[in-house]
């Protein structure tokens, strides 16, 4: 085992249950380098879990207090556990596509919409993996799955001219950030900058699932192919180590403003568009820039206390 | 004097994915052919000596099972 397992995780979790080559470990390394850099450990920070592969890959494995929310409702429960901790300790949430930008996506912009101080870690393996592999809310237009056998033809929340970390950017978040699960120290580098910004973070991972996605929607079987195909969809590269030993800082276009070309049946997925070629790193940088939900409403409640005992 | 580098692959804990191989930029692991308990092949370190310590199988791995540590 690594060191980070032995700083910050439970023995009885680990190795998880993911599939072999499962990128979602990538994404729980990532943020446990983020923590390492800022001198935290188990006793600073409390993890919480959606559902779906993300959510059971890393429910319970954090060594210090975590808890598990409804599908959905990790984000409620946060925002009710950011004002009872009080500011000393962060909150950090693990949760999947389906978990923050499907069912749990109005208990998100609401926790945008108040600053509340916490990091949202999005693990997105593009569909709803650990049900089959059904076609999700950020699988790519075109993409065959199970639910979407000849290609899927509805516009997702990702790429068309759309992208969901724009909703959130305009609900109030104050720090967004968007990556491969494949990118190395410029992943890291942007969870601790959500990590220090007292106010809602949110950091979206793209990661491959090699059981699903990979298999069926890329139609691959061998893993080291599957890590190439994704990396050439999402950031254009070849064959390499991390991506950002390419190009970390984002050198690519999102889909914002560019006319939707529609769905095309039997293309696959639309890795030719640029659409995909999602922008890497920072997306929007606000912090400070808003009061915090927990600190202002504690400031407030003391004032009326005050007021009230005059 | 060369710097060199320690590769610490944990034989139980890995999934054989192939990641740390498929990225290394020099060649560093073969393919394994011992299986652990839960019957996965990992790779072996084989070249340590060619290792420049640039991270990018301890990036690539998802399963916490790899270390990369600068020899003194
Ligand atoms: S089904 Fe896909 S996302 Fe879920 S653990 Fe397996 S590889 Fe990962
Ligand atoms: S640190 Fe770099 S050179 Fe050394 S084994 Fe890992 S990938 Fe290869
Ligand atoms: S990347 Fe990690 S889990 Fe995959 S084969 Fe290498 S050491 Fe094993």
């Amino acid at each position: 085992m690594d060191r980070l397992f032995h700083k910050f995780l439970r023995a009885r979790k680990i190795p998880s249950t993911a599939c072999s080559g499962c990128g979602l470990g990538q994404v729980h390394k990532r943020v446990l380098l983020a923590l390492e850099r800022l001198d935290l450990g188990p006793d600073d920070v409390v993890w919480g879990t959606g559902i779906g592969c993300a959510g059971r890959q890393t429910f319970n494995t954090w060594r210090g207090d975590n808890f598990a929310g409804t599908h959905g409702r990790v984000y409620a429960i946060a925002a009710g556990l950011r004002v009872a901790l009080g500011p000393g300790k962060k909150i950090v949430l693990t949760a999947g596509d389906g978990d923050a930008f499907g069912i749990g996506l109005k208990h998100l912009l609401n926790c945008a919409r108040r600053n509340v101080d916490m990091t949202v870690v999005v693990a997105d393996n593009l569909g709803y993996q650990s049900t089959g592999g059904q076609f999700g809310i950020t699988t790519p237009r075109g993409s065959v799955t199970d639910s979407s056998p000849y290609g899927l033809n509805e516009p997702g929340w990702l790429g068309g001219g759309l992208d969901v970390l724009e909703i959130l950017k305009a609900a109030g978040a104050t720090y967004l950030a968007r990556h491969l699960s494949l990118d190395g120290a410029s992943s890291v580098e942007s969870l601790v900058m959500a990590l220090e910004n007292p106010g809602f973070s949110l950091v979206h991972f793209i990661y491959p699932c090699v059981t699903h996605f990979g298999a069926v929607t890329l139609g691959e079987r061998d893993k080291g192919k599957i890590l190439g195909s994704f990396r050439a969809m999402f950031a254009g590269g070849g064959k390499g180590g991390p991506t950002d030993r390419d190009d970390g800082r984002g050198g690519e276009t999102d889909g914002g403003g560019r006319k939707d070309p529609g769905p095309q049946a039997g293309s696959g997925p639309v890795s030719g568009d640029p659409a995909f070629r999602l922008k890497r790193g920072t997306y929007h940088d606000g912090r400070g820039l808003r009061p915090e939900f927990a600190a202002s409403l504690i400031a407030w409640t003391k004032n009326v206390r005050e007021g009230a005992g005059r | 004097m060369a710097k060199s580098f320690v590769i610490e692959l944990d034989f139980e804990a890995c999934k054989g994915c192939g990641y740390c191989l498929e990225v290394c930029p020099r060649n560093v692991f073969d393919p394994g052919r011992a299986f652990n308990a839960k019957g996965h092949q990992p790779p072996v370190a084989a070249r340590v000596d060619d290792c420049v310590g640039c991270q990018g199988c301890f990036y690539a791995c998802p399963d916490f099972c790899l270390e990369v540590t600068c020899r003194e």
